[in-house]
């Protein structure tokens, strides 16, 4: 049972890394990031690329894939996203495509691939990231085993989700995103510089996205188009949770992780994302704003 | 001193200011006057840059903001007190007031001058600012303004919707601003008894143009039954 609430929990971890950011850049900016998946799948890669090119293993890819996405976040954000504020349907269009050519970046090796150049760990195939033997095998709590790479893995998300809070709730930086959530104009009237604030916000909750994927590669087969579905699903925790509320996508999240983890324990993963549907279409008809939605005035 | 220069102010397709240029002398209060829908908040909003587009120049004692973004425009000195106040709901009354310490260029703090104005505030400082009456919600933005270390205010319409027995409260509150501490004020006001009281000057604006301008001893009841009263 233990071991079945820690797979919950460890599916609820990722999906939280890659919602956070999500919760972020789509409540300060009314931005949907189609791209954001493709931050999931990029940080895998790092870790690929990172373990056989420069022997890094997967402890030490998670800062490098934090940096990476973050600044290809940082760039998509200045070069796209900026010059499409308050054009909902348009970011939509443009990200999903920013996402495809993501996609098609790893798949031909950056475009080396034209030219009869492939590097080792992109192209069109599947890659495996090897867990390290410390984070490999199980470990005993309270007579029951658990997977140690999955407590690895609530950790991580545990501490980055302190990290996040303290960040919004306890720096002037963090002030300056809440106050943009709530009103961007009178945000910028009192002299916070909203573009420049948007824009590394954009990438923290890329890089945050990236760090997942590190995760992710640890259990899972690492590919081109592995980032679709993870974007669907992090919006589905964005929305169950509350448009704007960090702790409204911190529940949401784990409760989502849990229902995927124990309907899966007992079924299969097919029937587990079937639920996962029905309970956030049900949430939704019931409270259309989310479970923890910020009240206005 | 700020000055408007042949000022064009857009929302999407309409038109909302013509060619409008007014001089807001420094250290007194310009009362903004005119019936509703006249431009009056599109001049507040065009001041800071929150119109979608507008041509023209605004210069601020010799440097023109008008190709500056808001947040420069307010640290550059121009603070905003919008109407319906705009303070943020879950912010705390701190939180709100440190907001506007961002255009500050001293530092993020509460000023003591928000201390002796509005002792309230002072006294409630953790409260979130949703919880607070429309009087003590205008007191609030008024203090987040302050907290900009501003030159010069501009204020929209602030004793709308506010129960009286505060309306004068912050009607003395402004005229005290700008004789104690020597704030520029552009004052929007509705009320003319006030905007007389208060101002030293005047600009009356009817579709979006100024129609009427000098020294407040020059709004005369000719000029308001001709553009305001119905």
């Amino acid at each position: 049972m233990l071991d079945t609430i820690f797979i919950g929990l460890s599916v609820g971890s990722v999906l939280l890394l890659v919602a956070l950011g999500l919760a972020i850049t789509y409540g300060a900016m009314g931005v949907i990031n189609m791209a954001h998946g493709e931050m999931v799948m990029l940080g895998a890669y790092t870790t690929v690329l990172a373990s056989i090119h420069l022997g890094i293993g997967l402890l030490g890819a998670i800062p490098i894939a934090f940096m990476v996405t973050a600044l290809v976040g940082y760039a998509i954000e200045r070069l796209i996203v900026s010059r499409l504020y308050g054009r909902l349907l348009d970011t939509l269009l443009a990200t999903w495509g920013v996402a495809i050519l993501l996609q098609q970046a790893v798949r031909l090796s950056l475009g080396l691939a034209f030219f009869g150049i492939t590097i080792a760990g992109l192209g069109t195939g599947l890659q495996n990231v090897r867990v390290p033997a410390y984070l490999s095998g199980v470990i005993s709590i309270g007579g029951e085993q658990v997977s140690l790479y999955r407590a690895f893995i609530i950790l991580v998300t545990i501490l980055l989700t302190l990290l996040t809070w303290f960040i919004m709730y306890r720096t002037a930086i963090g002030a300056q995103v809440r106050a943009i959530m709530r009103n961007p104009d009178m945000a910028a009237a009192c002299g916070i510089d909203v573009k420049r604030v948007n824009a590394l916000t954009f990438a923290y909750g890329s890089g945050l996205a990236g760090v997942a994927g590190v995760m992710m590669s640890g259990f899972k087969t690492v590919f081109p188009d592995m980032g679709t579905p993870m974007v669907v699903d992090g919006f589905l925790v964005v929305v169950t949770g509350g448009v704007g509320s960090l702790m409204g996508t911190v529940l949401s999240a784990g409760l989502l992780g849990q229902i995927n983890g124990l309907t899966a324990s007992v079924s299969n993963d097919i029937i587990a994302r079937a639920v996962i549907f029905a309970v956030v279409v049900t949430i939704i008809i019931w409270k259309p704003s989310g479970l923890f939605s910020y009240k206005g005035r | 001193m700020l000055k408007l220069d042949k000022v064009n102010s857009f929302y999407g397709r309409s038109h909302a200011l013509h060619d409008l240029s007014l001089s807001i002398p420094k250290g007194q209060i310009t009362a903004i006057v005119g019936r509703n829908g006249t431009g009056k908040t599109t001049l507040l909003k065009t001041i800071m840059g929150l119109t979608v587009k507008s041509t023209g120049a605004i210069d601020l004692d010799g440097t023109d903001l008008s190709a500056q973004p808001t947040f420069r425009r307010a640290r550059a000195g121009i603070a905003y007190v919008p109407q319906g106040r705009q303070i943020i709901p879950d912010f705390t009354v701190r939180e709100n007031i440190l907001m506007g310490g961002f255009a500050s260029t001293s530092g993020r703090q509460v000023p003591a001058l928000v201390g002796a104005l509005f002792p309230y505030l002072t006294e409630n400082m953790e409260r979130p600012g949703g919880l607070l009456s429309g009087g003590q919600q205008q007191q609030l933005a008024i203090a987040r303004a302050l907290a900009a270390n501003p030159q010069i205010l501009l204020l929209d319409e602030p004793t709308e919707g506010i129960q009286p027995n505060i309306v004068e409260d912050i009607q003395n509150i402004i005229i005290r601003l700008n004789r104690d501490e020597g704030l520029s004020i552009v004052l929007v006001e509705q009320n003319v008894a006030f905007a007389r009281r208060a101002g030293h000057h005047f600009a009356m604006l009817e579709k979006g143009r100024a129609v009427a301008a000098g020294p407040i001893d020059s709004l005369t009841d000719e000029l308001i039954h001709q553009h305001i009263a119905v």
